[in-house]
């Protein structure tokens, strides 16, 4: 093994002044101290986005489940079909969440102290069943029937019923017979 | 000012803050030798470990009032100034966390018979061809005496991987020397 290249003072003349240095920058100003609101804003910031994202990720994933119930039963051309036209954008916000969520909890002077795998593993399993319990207690139905986020869920399921063409050819028939 | 130096270190940072900015030269004069012991060790480089603690002062300035009074100072500036000396190892390329292939035989029971005073002697001479990753923890317990949770709190990893990691450096540290022996 190489030996490192070392660089060393010989003298003790040599030794930097530190407290001369430092001291100097700071009484002449060009050294600041941080004032403590911005520390208070920056974890408030923090927690507000993780508590933020958290909802986000839950109410993405719970409307993956619910577009994915609105299909009904999977047949295989069913499923290509609905793979063509199904809106990836929402898990895959739910996926971007969910790093996002953990990127910012490594930030946290709690995570390094514990295993660190673990609490990401909880942190997506607690997302999962938040997600699956609304929409196992039918709140997404609820949801798309009244309140402020009807228009939205009604949205979602128009644009599904464009890319769900078997829907049509049953609808078709009928509109004929009614004209005869 | 003789106050001041019977004081804690947390004592002293709240009076920086609330009261005289300039008390914090007591800070850099409890800290200095300490620091750039550490960093010397980390950087192998007496000039870069200079500027390395110089700046950790000015950051530990800059971001004082981010300091919780209820933990203990010297952990967050270790921490700091760890932080400072992987940066400048990084800018100069030597920063390689990977551990080196060393050849080191299992069945040797190579801890059982290391006495603390040796392996400090040992340590101090084998410590500039130790990787970084297990340079750091065993210099922070063996060098600057401080405990696993501490060493915890400065490289910011479970203390048992502290643990783990100490054992492993002692190991290698071993190898290392006694390599440096026969090479004599």
């Amino acid at each position: 093994m190489p030996k490192p290249v070392k660089k060393q003072i010989n003298s003790q003349s040599e030794l930097p002044n530190l407290n001369e240095t430092v001291m100097s920058a700071i009484k002449s100003g060009k050294v600041t101290m941080k004032p403590k609101w911005y520390f208070l804003l920056g974890s408030i910031i923090s927690t507000l986005s993780l508590v933020g994202l958290s909802i986000g990720v839950v109410f993405a994933i719970n409307l993956t489940l619910f577009l994915l119930k609105s299909h009904g039963r999977m047949t295989q051309w069913k499923l290509e079909l609905m793979l063509a036209g199904f809106p990836w954008w929402i898990p895959v916000l739910a996926i971007f969440g969910i790093i996002l969520g953990i990127w910012l909890m490594k930030k946290y002077d709690f995570s390094y102290q514990k295993n660190f795998a673990l609490i990401a593993a909880f942190f997506v399993v607690a997302m999962l069943i938040a997600g699956i319990m609304i929409d196992y207690f039918g709140i997404n139905e609820s949801w798309s029937k009244r309140g402020p986020m009807q228009r939205f869920y009604q949205q979602l399921n128009n644009r599904n019923d464009i890319n769900r063409p078997w829907q049509k050819q049953l609808k078709t028939p009928k509109r004929i017979n009614s004209l005869y | 000012m003789n106050n001041i130096s019977q004081q804690s270190d947390e004592q002293v940072v709240e009076l920086v803050r609330t009261k005289d900015q300039e008390i914090f030269s007591e800070i850099i004069n409890r800290y200095q030798i300490k620091l750039l012991r550490y960093a010397t060790y980390l950087t192998q480089d007496d000039y870069l470990a200079a500027d390395v603690v110089q700046e950790t002062f000015i950051k530990a300035f800059i971001n004082l009032q981010s300091f919780n009074v209820k933990k203990r100072f010297s952990s967050w500036i270790y921490r700091i100034a760890h932080n400072q000396a992987i940066n400048a190892l990084k800018k100069q390329k030597k920063y390689s966390p990977i551990i080196d292939n060393l050849d080191f035989s299992s069945d040797q029971d190579i801890e059982s018979d290391l006495l603390q005073s040796e392996l400090r002697d040992q340590v101090q001479n084998c410590l500039e061809y130790l990787p970084i990753l297990y340079r750091e923890p065993l210099t922070l317990f063996y060098l600057e005496k401080k405990s696993y949770k501490e060493i915890s709190d400065i490289l910011r990893i479970p203390t048992k991987t502290v643990a783990t990691r100490i054992s492993r450096a002692k190991k290698q540290i071993r190898v290392i020397c006694q390599n440096q022996l026969k090479n004599k």
